[in-house]
């Protein structure tokens, strides 16, 4: 029928798309995975991957996306909670997100000048005498600047969620004389135990992958799966070793997917 | 800053909300405080000045790769629009639940993926392909990343629209191309304004997959800033900081009027 | 004659995915009248209106459309409109813009168009409101600007799928009787879908009753009220007291352990059969003038008259619509006519049916 025909003619960019930028490149790294650097078909990078080196590279990668993901939910959790209870709540949130737009490099870049030696942390440290300190280039900072960027994808979905709920089940919970904690613990937090999930997945995954924060906050003092990929591809042309940690962190993305598996994305 | 709340802000969730703002949009403006600075550090402000807005102006090479950057965002913004409302609407096409859903799964692959891996697997596509490392790489990718972005503003459009005004239309004598042209692209058209725009951010703002696909000789924004960050602090970022945000507030806030009008509630985060 | 039929099934039948929805359907329309297809939810009414539109195709059987087979002609190329349950008006058009949609498609003067659509705005009598947003119309409004958009194509059949349903229920007997009229102005025909069984009798020319995808009985609202054919329309149209009886002979049926004068003829003898009496047709009297006794189990007042459930001796319950007092506890006469006793066969189908009447004006005659 005519119908089918136009529908067939406009599937043929997209799912020429699908093909090639989809399907084919997962293939592609999966392929180049059992290539040694020396271009011969080997396990030798899954091998590579068991050694200690790259195990402890994976245990600290996941350390610090825990880490992060984990600051972010405790300081998102209450800044959603408490939107939701504003007036205009939407142009607040939309508010919380417009620095999540801002060019991620430029922010990057104000904290290399905020936590400098002479930045406003230090001025005020060496203002109670304690002097001086180094800032930049340290876990602490790594991890405040990541926090500080993934803040928002963390809040969204659990604004959401607490959104979706009807003020009316609050004011139920506290009617049958549970105490705010109480509403809190048994009410509001199981009920938007989705959002929270999904919000964990869109901060934990980059987090792993991370690798432009890595250089210029962390000064090469964390190395992360997404800058052990960045290395072989870019630095040592390694590509086959690229793509095996590049499989793996596929791999966990899915297990990751799986575990907070909730269908609905707050993005 | 007033806020307007309601009885049930408390003091303290009046505090902790204010210090969130602060820390989110003090390393903003403590960038573009600093691009007065005419000490030349991100400390220590000596006095006020312009210059480096205008020797943002006198650079050439910058100028070109802003050039790069806007072409690059304008032109995949536009083609993954295409693709994107004809893939939505193919995907509305199906009839079969498994289908629709195998394809928006396969559709939100590259959303969900890092874009290291994207980067990557991009990189060797394009050596394979024979795709010289430049413009061409670039845009095909960033195209290829904003594709799903659109799909997913106008697919809830689409579905939000009754079934039944489609039977309307034929049913006053409209061929399909009519039905297309007359009834369902007018309908979806905030989607398509959406993703439009959601592609345009993206590419704008997109570093790390450009990193991996950008030869010698091509850079965008992200990655000049990138490497002049490396480099150490250079108050020209900072005045290209000041520029980029109130491009980007102009952007919001065109973005939000068009939000306004159509009512979706698709507002998201960007990456 | 022929020439008056504008629409005829011919043993259509419809599967979604081995869903029977539409068996062996076959009936005729003829121009210039009001039909209703009345039936419970899901019993196809609307699957018989999108085969006529076009929007479906038939899994089995014909359709005709005045003589010309249409079976695969798309929607677009049909000369009938539909009038959809949720309106399906255009959100993104003006009133007029709405209603002109089909004559910009047809590629009409503007001019043409300015008239044609003013002369159906006014015959819904919306005149003026050409440009109202259709967010800004009222349930009624928008209701009357899908039909406006539907004859200023003039089409030969219109189609109406619920129209009404969205309505109160006082707009919905305003736009009941001016539905009527506008199709009598109009003179083409309508096709109309309810599953309301008072608002079918109020409307129609000729009602299709359907159950599970059959035409259980088509009739005119009279012949359906007082001669169902079974069980399911006697129980669909009007509320009803259902009794199992045996035919005694022509004119003589028996139930309660009683045998009643009937009008009904040409069963077989003490075949089994249903009694259906309308409970309007049951008059209280005394103990002596009732033909049947019952005790009284409930009254209720229902604004105009009263609702008695009583039980007879043989534990049947009957429901009697009355505008006489009763009291519960009492013991009451039933009277009802010959002509109010209605008696169905077990299982008869339309044809028998039919051919049982025909009989029995046959036996007249030769008489
Ligand atoms: N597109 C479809 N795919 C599968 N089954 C369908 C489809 N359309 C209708 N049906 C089924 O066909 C049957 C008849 O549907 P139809 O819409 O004709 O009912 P209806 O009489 O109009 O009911 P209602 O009064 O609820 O509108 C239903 O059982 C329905 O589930
Ligand atoms: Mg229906």
């Amino acid at each position: 029928m005519n119908n089918r025909k136009m529908r067939n003619l406009f599937m043929i960019p997209y799912a020429l798309w699908i093909i090639l930028f989809v399907v084919t490149p997962i293939i592609l790294v999966a392929y180049y995975s059992f290539f040694d650097i020396e271009g011969y078909f080997s396990f030798a990078n899954y091998k590579k991957f068991f050694t200690p080196v790259y195990l402890k590279m994976t245990l600290s990668s996941f350390w610090y996306a825990f880490l992060i993901t984990f600051f972010s939910l405790i300081i998102a959790y209450p800044t959603a909670l408490f939107l939701t209870r504003t007036k205009h709540k939407q142009l607040w949130l939309l508010l919380i997100i417009v620095p999540s737009w801002i060019n991620l490099l430029l922010k990057a870049y104000a904290f290399i000048g905020i936590f400098g030696k002479y930045g406003p942390p230090n001025q005020f440290l060496e203002w109670l005498g304690i002097g001086t300190k180094q800032i930049l280039f340290t876990d602490f900072s790594f991890i405040f600047v990541s926090v500080y960027i993934f803040i928002p994808f963390m809040i969204l979905p659990i604004f959401n969620a607490l959104n979706e709920l009807p003020s009316s089940i609050m004011d139920a919970a506290t009617d049958l004389g549970a105490s705010k904690w109480t509403t809190f613990k048994r009410v509001i937090f199981p009920l938007t135990i989705d959002g929270v999930k999904t919000g964990c997945q869109i901060v934990f995954i980059p987090a792993l992958s991370l690798f432009m924060l890595t250089r210029l906050i962390a000064g090469n003092r964390v190395i992360t799966l997404g800058t052990a990929i960045e290395q072989h591809f870019l630095v040592t042309q390694d590509w086959g070793m690229g793509a095996t940690i590049a499989v793996f962190l596929i791999i966990f993305m899915f297990i990751i997917m799986i575990l907070t598996g909730t269908r609905k994305r707050g993005v | 800053m007033v806020f307007n709340m309601e009885r049930r802000t408390t003091p303290f969730a009046k505090m902790y909300l204010i210090a969130i703002f602060i820390i989110l949009y003090a390393p903003i403006f403590f960038l573009i405080f600093y691009s007065f600075n005419s000490g030349g550090t991100m400390s220590h402000f000596k006095g006020f000045t312009l210059d480096w807005y205008r020797s943002l102006l006198d650079d050439k090479r910058l100028l070109i790769i802003v050039l790069n950057t806007f072409a690059i965002a304008l032109i995949s913004a536009l083609i993954a629009t295409i693709v994107g409302v004809f893939g939505a609407l193919a995907i509305y096409s199906f009839k079969k639940r498994q289908t629709k859903n195998t394809v928006l799964s396969l559709n939100n692959i590259l959303i969900v993926s890092p874009d290291v891996i994207m980067g990557a697997s991009f990189l060797i596509l394009f050596t394979i392909a024979g795709i010289h490392l430049g413009f061409m790489s670039v845009l095909l990718s960033h195209i290829a990343f904003s594709i799903p972005i659109v799909v997913l503003l106008v697919l809830p459009k689409l579905n939000e629209m009754q079934p039944s005004l489609i039977d309307a239309a034929k049913d006053l004598g409209a061929t399909e191309w009519q039905v297309l042209t007359r009834v369902i692209f007018p309908y979806i058209t905030p989607g398509i304004f959406a993703g439009f725009f959601m592609a345009l951010t993206y590419s704008l703002d997109d570093f790390a997959v450009t990193f991996f696909v950008t030869g010698n000789g091509f850079s965008t924004l992200s990655v000049e800033i990138y490497s002049l960050a490396r480099r150490g602090i250079s108050l020209n970022i900072n005045a290209l900081s000041t520029v980029l945000f109130l491009f980007t507030m102009i952007l919001i806030v065109i973005y939000y009027f068009l939000q306004q009008r159509s009512h979706v509630k698709t507002m998201g985060v960007r990456k | 004659m022929e020439n008056n039929i504008i629409i005829k099934f011919q043993h259509v039948t419809k599967t979604y995915h081995d869903d029977l929805v539409l068996d062996d359907v076959s009936f005729e329309l003829e121009r210039g009248k009001f039909y209703t297809l009345l039936g419970p939810s899901g019993c196809g009414k609307t699957t018989i209106l999108r085969l006529i539109a076009g929007f479906t195709e038939a899994t089995k059987g014909e359709i005709f459309f005045d003589g010309k087979k249409v079976n695969t002609i798309p929607p677009n190329k049909r000369k009938v409109n539909t009038v959809f349950q949720d309106y399906a008006l255009f959100p993104h058009l003006n009133v007029f813009e709405n209603v002109a949609f089909g004559l910009r498609i047809k590629k009409f003067k503007q001019k043409i168009i300015e008239e044609k659509v003013k002369e159906a705005l006014s015959f819904v009598n919306l005149s003026g409101y050409e440009d109202r947003d259709i967010k800004q119309m009222s349930g009624g409004q928008k209701q009357r600007v899908a039909i406006a958009r539907a004859i200023v194509n003039e089409p030969d059949v219109i189609l109406l799928d619920e129209p009404l349903s969205a309505l109160d229920l006082k707009l919905r007997t305003q736009m009941q009787y001016e539905l009527r009229e506008l199709q009598r102005r109009l003179g083409i025909t309508f096709v109309f879908v309810t599953h309301d069984q008072e608002e079918a009798l109020a409307m129609s020319d000729e009602i299709f009753v359907i159950n599970e995808g059959k035409i259980q009985q088509r009739g005119t609202p009279l012949d359906i009220y007082d001669e169902p054919i079974n069980r399911f329309v006697a129980d669909f149209i009007g509320e009803s007291n259902i009794i199992k009886g045996k035919m005694i002979e022509d004119f003589l049926v028996e139930f309660v352990g009683k045998q009643f004068e009937c009008v009904d003829q040409g069963i077989r003898a003490n075949e089994s059969v249903e009694i259906v009496i309308r409970p309007e047709d049951i008059e209280i009297t005394t103990l002596e003038k009732g033909k049947i006794h019952g005790h009284v189990q409930s009254v209720l007042f229902r604004g105009v008259h009263y609702e008695i459930v009583c039980q007879d001796i043989t534990g049947n319950e009957w429901l009697i619509h009355t505008t006489k007092k009763a009291f519960v506890g009492e013991e009451i006469g039933l009277f009802f006519t010959p002509e109010s006793i209605h008696v169905m066969r077990l299982g008869e189908t339309e044809e028998e049916f039919d051919l049982r009447l025909q009989s029995y004006s046959e036996d007249q005659t030769n008489e």
